[in-house]
């Protein structure tokens, strides 16, 4: 065995190859050293860069067709200016309206809060938290950046198709997402939003590996997997979960390719569109709607996680305490992993699925609420009698827990297959999965962008700018998605362009057009946010410090604008835990400072 | 730059010797082929009853079972000896093994709800059941999925 | 026994080293291969949803029973036995070349190596036949009443239920001279050319039609052969990326790559990639040819 303890020369070489580190990159060309990238710290601002232009998108897809939600008819003239025969004569056309919904859907969850954000906190904290000069495989990693570019710009040409980008959901179900002659979307739209989804999760792949490789193989000396910070935990569970779901959406992905070009029947049978009948036969739209969901659930907590994991720190950081319950947090975490995949069809208690096998989702589901339940009362105890710092990310924090609440009792009503007969495809669902999943994930990620945002640009942001934006977008949260539960209770229909004949739902016009004008603002408000970053990266104000933010963790040991290499000498040696907050009578103890001989435990 | 050892991996092979090695390896081959061939002899008692007057459901299906058992244990030798995996250090078998623990799920709720599927047809589509339905002549094959317990 | 000792004591788990004693490289090849794992499970469980969704599927044992050469001869699971014995042998004989790297061999990997390629690309040829073999081989198949001569594809599928007594007279009253003389001629050989058989009546065609030999089926289910093709597709594209792998691997270990760098484990990676082909296999004919 003593093979075992044999150091392999070899691969340590070519691992530090690309770390000759601070002395080697002004060599370097414009094209590698910001295009074809391989230092992490790079590939994570492409990340997050590309990131923010998707959810620019996305968000004008959504304010666009709350137009049509809040002023069902109206014409606003603009529009047909910008989108031609989309919006003949101003009004939202329903092709549009429903391609605006699927490409906001495909877009957020996708681009935004699956790349954008665990792309870009994976990307940039794994390697710095753990002590690693860069990812496992850097070239990979650029790979997985560049299928990702390549899936969006196939999305993006997609919407500038003549029969218009994919319009069946962002779930793409079949029929609807199979047969061409159902809608307009499902031309070659369908075939775009198929393919870049492929090239999507090819991406998600080779980051998703990088991550767990990295964090299993190259946490520097004394990083023990229970002295890791709770974002390299959750970041962690989320690239197991991404590399365990999505090649399922991919198999998903490649029989509707065959439906919908080859005449297979995977997922039809007994069609008639039009008045003629498909020879398609045997096929089972359920079974699409499983494979797809076997990965959707898992997403969902995908784009969850990682906003979990940051604000854990964060709330801990800003609380001068250490978290609450650090093993319970991890335990959690894990559940949630496991459950994650238990519990997919309870997106399909209504879709004809087996009324007993939904009985047993149901069980599944709700008992997430256990790890969940975990997690917000060890938040709120870490806050407990903290010595609170309101800085923008503790806000954002902060602003996260109160969603994640209020969201997450939402879906104990919609986990219940009965309820679930009143509420799905309601108004409710959308409110339950926009706060919960949505807007809590998006504070996630601002909170992250605040928070490391010095680490990143050696800047930091604007602070008047993050309170505004801050409580405009938390009020607006509220009062875009809070008034939704009511509606979805009374039964208004989701996805449907113009609700105006039901003289029951007419009482909801004025909360609609509300929910509408508040939207327009919140998505304004999103817009000084993008302004504030990008002026920042160029003019904020300088960071002098090395440990802007009095924190424990590794990566404020890093020189203030790290080179590519991160440490400049050796990687530091951790002796402890990240949360060692007000102990002592000291306000922090980095995780470098080794145990002192009267230190009390923890 | 530094080749410290704290950023480097530990890579090993375990150097058995080259006697043992072929040995272990001549074992597992003949094995994998010996479950084949029974496999296969399996398949062909499958079907000659199935070509049989009266073939029996249940015998079939345990038949099946018994496939499936053998295919897990050529997987099992083809991931352990071939692969190595057996050679691990316990904890990596471990973050293999256990996440394909999802499979029992993933298969279990799938099938339910193709056989689930299924009944509802026959239930409310009578054109399907009718058409699809074996038809039971003396001379005639009877349907290759039996369904015990079901309909 | 005083090193088991100390290798016991190691802190696998306290960062610097890998707590699997793995270099990164070997483990995201395992990870990899389980999330492919997750996507043939998919398609594998996909396929027994459809199936169990049912009421009649096909038999295996009768639509595989062909072999190169054999004609007509009823010969079921006797060619699939040949493919899977190749593939297991290939395996065999990548251990070995992953053997020979670890001795540092150079000329034992290159000649593994080489068997392995060899063995890779006799599996693709063998499905290239299978599959050439059930699409043109044309099968009399009870279509919206008529009988035509069809072969599997992705949209009709040959292996439906049997035919037989007053359904398959209507169906024969029902059907076109061309698929009559196909029947006559598939049962009477070599008497007369299906040219000259077209150019008899109908009536006259069918009595000539041996009622009780002939094997009229209805279409199957049509998601059968997306499955099959679909399935043993994906599998035979990761055999031929596997065997791309391997000729890299090939030039490379040619070339003295390995060797300036000290070790194969490059080999090991492409190795296990390889058995994992291997593995998928095992599966691929439990679903489809065992069960």
């Amino acid at each position: 065995m003593s093979e075992a303890l044999h150091i392999h020369h070899d691969t340590a070489v070519s691992h530090d190859v690309h770390h000759s580190g601070d002395h080697g990159h002004h060599h370097q060309s414009f094209i590698s050293k910001y295009v074809f990238s391989m230092d992490h710290k790079t590939i994570a601002k492409q990340f997050l860069i590309t990131g923010i232009i998707w959810a620019i998108i996305g968000g004008l897809f959504s304010v666009l067709f709350r137009l049509q939600l809040g002023f069902p008819g109206q014409s606003f003239p603009i529009l047909e200016t910008f989108f031609g025969h989309w919006a003949k004569g101003g009004t939202i056309q329903p092709e549009f309206y429903y391609a605006l919904v699927t490409m906001h859907g495909t877009v957020l969850v996708f681009f935004v809060l699956t790349a954008g954000l665990s792309g870009t906190f994976s990307n940039f904290l794994i390697p710095l938290q753990v002590g690693a000069r860069d990812m496992a495989s850097p070239f990979l990693n650029m790979l997985s950046y560049w299928f990702f570019f390549l899936a969006s710009v196939i999305m993006i040409a997609s919407m500038f198709l003549q029969t218009g980008p994919a319009s069946g959901g962002w779930t793409m179900y079949p029929p609807l997402s199979a047969l061409g002659q159902a809608n307009d979307g499902s031309k070659l739209g369908a075939d775009f939003w198929l393919i870049g989804m492929a090239l999507f999760i090819v991406s998600q792949l080779m980051a998703g590996l990088n991550y767990i490789s990295t964090i299993l193989n190259m946490r520097t000396k004394g990083m023990s997997m229970t002295r890791m910070p709770l974002t390299i935990w959750a970041l962690f569970f989320t690239a197991v979960l991404g590399v365990l779901s999505f090649p399922v959406l991919l198999s998903g992905a490649i029989l509707l390719l065959f439906d919908r070009n080859i005449g297979t029947s995977f997922f039809l049978s007994d069609i008639v569109v039009n008045g003629e009948v498909l020879p398609n036969e045997g096929g089972s739209a359920i079974l699409y709607q499983h494979l797809f969901w076997f990965l959707g659930h898992p997403e969902v907590y995908i784009i969850l996680l990682p906003a979990m994991g940051m604000v854990s720190e964060i709330l801990s950081i800003n609380s001068r305490k250490p978290i609450f319950g650090y093993m319970a947090m991890l335990g959690s975490l894990f559940a949630i992993c496991i459950l994650a995949f238990l519990v997919w069809a309870h997106h399909m208690f209504v879709t004809g699925l087996n009324p007993f096998l939904g009985s047993v989702f149901v069980l599944l589901t709700l008992l997430i609420a256990v790890p969940s339940a975990i997690k917000v009362f060890n938040w709120l105890t870490t806050l407990w009698r903290g010595n609170i710092r309101f800085t923008p990310a503790m806000l954002f924090a902060i602003g996260f827990v109160s969603l994640f609440i209020s969201g997450g009792l939402t879906g104990i009503f919609l986990g219940n297959s009965t309820i679930d007969i009143h509420l799905h495809d309601t108004m409710f669902v959308v409110a339950h999965f926009h706060i919960v999943m949505g807007v809590a994930s998006m504070f996630g990620m601002f909170a992250g962008i605040y928070h490391w945002f010095p680490k990143m640009f050696g800047r930091y942001l604007n602070n008047t700018l993050a309170y505004f934006h801050f409580w405009v977008t938390l009020v607006g949260a509220y009062l875009i998605f809070w008034p939704m539960h009511y509606e979805g209770l009374a039964g208004m229909p989701r996805r449907y362009l113009d609700k105006s004949i039901w003289v029951s739902f007419n009482q909801f016009g004025s909360l609609d057009q509300m929910i509408t004008i508040v939207t327009v603002i919140v998505f304004a408000v999103q817009l000084m946010f993008v302004f504030n970053f990008f002026y920042s990266i160029f003019k904020g104000r300088k960071v002098t410090t090395a440990n802007p933010w009095g924190a424990t963790t590794l990566e404020w040991t890093t020189p203030i604008r790290p080179g590519h290499g991160n440490w400049t000498g050796e990687i530091p040696e951790v002796h402890r835990w990240p949360y060692d907050y007000g102990k002592d009578g000291r306000d922090f103890i980095p995780q470098t400072e080794p145990i002192g001989a009267n230190e009390s435990k923890h | 730059m530094e080749h410290q050892s704290a950023s480097s991996e530990i890579t090993f092979q375990h150097h058995v010797s080259d006697a043992e090695f072929s040995k272990k390896v001549k074992r597992t081959t003949i094995l994998l082929s010996v479950i084949t061939v029974i496999e296969l002899a399996i398949g062909l008692i499958i079907y000659t009853i199935h070509k049989g007057p009266d073939p029996n459901a249940y015998l079939v299906l345990a038949f099946k079972g018994v496939v499936c058992i053998l295919t897990l244990a050529k997987a099992y030798y083809i991931v352990s000896v071939f692969m190595h995996l057996g050679d691990e250090i316990r904890n990596m078998i471990m973050t293999i093994v256990v996440p394909l623990m999802l499979f029992i799920w993933f298969i279990l709720a799938f099938i339910i709800d193709g056989n689930s599927y299924k009944n509802l047809r026959n239930t409310y589509d009578k054109h399907f059941q009718e058409t699809t339905t074996p038809v039971h002549h003396v001379e005639e094959k009877k349907a290759e999925e039996p369904k015990p317990g079901k309909q | 026994m005083a090193t088991t000792a100390t290798a016991q004591q190691t802190k696998w788990w306290s960062g610097g080293k890998s707590p699997f004693n793995i270099e990164y490289g070997k483990l995201m090849m395992w990870y990899f291969l389980m999330s492919d794992a997750f996507t043939f499970g998919a398609f594998l469980i996909s396929y027994g949803t459809i199936r169990f969704s049912q009421n009649f599927w096909p038999d295996p044992n009768a639509v595989f029973n062909a072999f190169p050469g054999a004609g007509h001869a009823n010969l079921p699971l006797a060619f699939v036995s040949v493919m899977t014995f190749i593939l297991i042998i290939s395996s065999v004989t990548m251990v070995l070349a992953v053997h020979a790297g670890h001795n540092g061999d150079k000329k034992g990997v290159i000649k593994w190596l080489a068997w392995t390629i060899v063995g890779g690309i006799a599996f693709l040829s063998c499905q290239a036949w299978e599959w050439h073999h059930l699409i043109t081989g044309a099968h009399a198949t009870l279509i919206d009443g008529k009988i035509e001569w069809v072969g599997q594809t992705t949209r009709v599928n040959p292996w439906g239920q049997l035919v037989h007594g007053e359904a398959l007279t209507t169906a024969l009253n029902n059907s076109t001279v061309e698929s009559l003389a196909r029947i006559v001629h598939e049962q009477h050989g070599n008497t007369m050319t299906e040219a000259q058989l077209l150019g008899l009546p109908k009536d006259q065609l069918t009595g000539m039609i041996n009622t009780a030999e002939l094997h009229v089926r209805q279409n199957g289910p049509v998601a059968f052969g997306g499955y099959f093709y679909g399935i043993t597709g994906f599998h035979g594209f990761h055999v031929f990326s596997g065997v791309v792998i391997n000729i890299i691997m090939l030039i490379m270990t040619q070339k003295g790559v390995f060797e300036r760098r000290g070790h194969y484990l490059m080999i090991e990676k492409a190795g296990l990639y390889w058995h994992f082909v291997d593995l998928v296999w095992v599966f691929v004919f439990l679903c489809f040819y065992l069960i």
